[in-house]
């Protein structure tokens, strides 16, 4: 597992990139409407009306955007979550939680990709 | 003509009480303040991991249909849901400002065709990149545009 993911370390670390930097950029903005503003009635929850979201997420850059708040930030979390596995556990077991971590990234932007599909 | 010396050739034939121990790693590293802030911005993995599957829920309820479009946009009222909301905003912010004003400045490519640029002109850059994206983003999602 260890050599598969060294193969892989180039993919990933792009990635990680995306999700460190584009993934924190898009998430701010959607997480203070999305998660705080609405929820606290400070936006009307009009704005994100069912006709409206879909209107806005079902275009071909509404999709892209939801695909990259979907999968970019996992790949963030699980590279970020086995750089601290290693810091506290050792390198001994970072092929199993690399492993493990990555293939809850993988299942996680596959079902992106299926969920704005779908819409 | 002399072969190379051995590496240990002028080593004490006894190891001295006097002799460096090998370094170890202390209990309390984790508890250096600025290990701690590492650890911290590491630990902001968990949360982006949540993060990623919240919006997944949505966009997974969007394409279900109304019903479950508003089911899912009215359980994020529920309290746990508006704190990780605030916990994520906060880690957010906090990857933000170590990542684009800390590290991305001194991340350049060096030797390359591209010019290195000053810091404070890659912070202005990536921050005002930031913060217009933001911008855009709450404007529409809140209904400001389209």
């Amino acid at each position: 597992m260890k050599q598969l993911l060294l193969r892989f370390e180039p993919v990933i670390w792009l990635l990680f990139g995306a999700g460190l930097s584009i993934g924190t950029m898009l998430l701010t903005g959607f997480v203070l409407i999305v998660g705080l503003a609405i929820p606290l009635g400070v936006v009307p929850a009009d704005a994100l009306s069912y006709e409206r979201a879909h209107m806005l997420a079902s275009n071909v850059i509404g999709r892209l955007v939801l695909l990259g708040l979907i999968a970019l930030p996992l790949w963030k979390g699980a590279h970020h979550l086995r750089s601290l596995s290693i810091d506290f556990n050792g390198e001994a077991r970072d092929g199993a939680v690399g492993g493990l971590l990555y293939l809850v990234a993988i299942i996680g932007s596959v079902g992106g990709i299926l969920a704005v599909v779908r819409l | 003509m002399a072969g190379a010396a051995h590496p240990e050739a002028m080593a004490p034939l006894k190891k001295g009480a006097t002799r460096t121990a090998p370094p170890q790693t202390p209990a309390s590293w984790w508890g250096a303040p600025r290990v701690r802030t590492y650890l911290l911005f590491g630990a902001t993995g968990i949360v982006y991991l949540l993060a990623g599957g919240v919006v997944w829920h949505l966009a997974w309820a969007l394409g279900k249909g109304p019903d479950a479009w508003a089911t899912a946009l009215r359980g994020l009222s529920n309290p746990l849901y508006i704190l990780f909301h605030l916990v994520t905003l906060v880690s957010l912010i906090f990857v933000g400002v170590r990542a684009f004003g800390t590290m991305m400045p001194k991340m350049q490519p060096r030797g390359g065709p591209l010019p290195v640029l000053a810091p404070g002109v890659v912070k202005a850059v990536i921050f005002g990149a930031w913060a217009a994206i933001t911008c855009l983003l709450a404007t529409i999602l809140a209904g400001g545009i389209f």
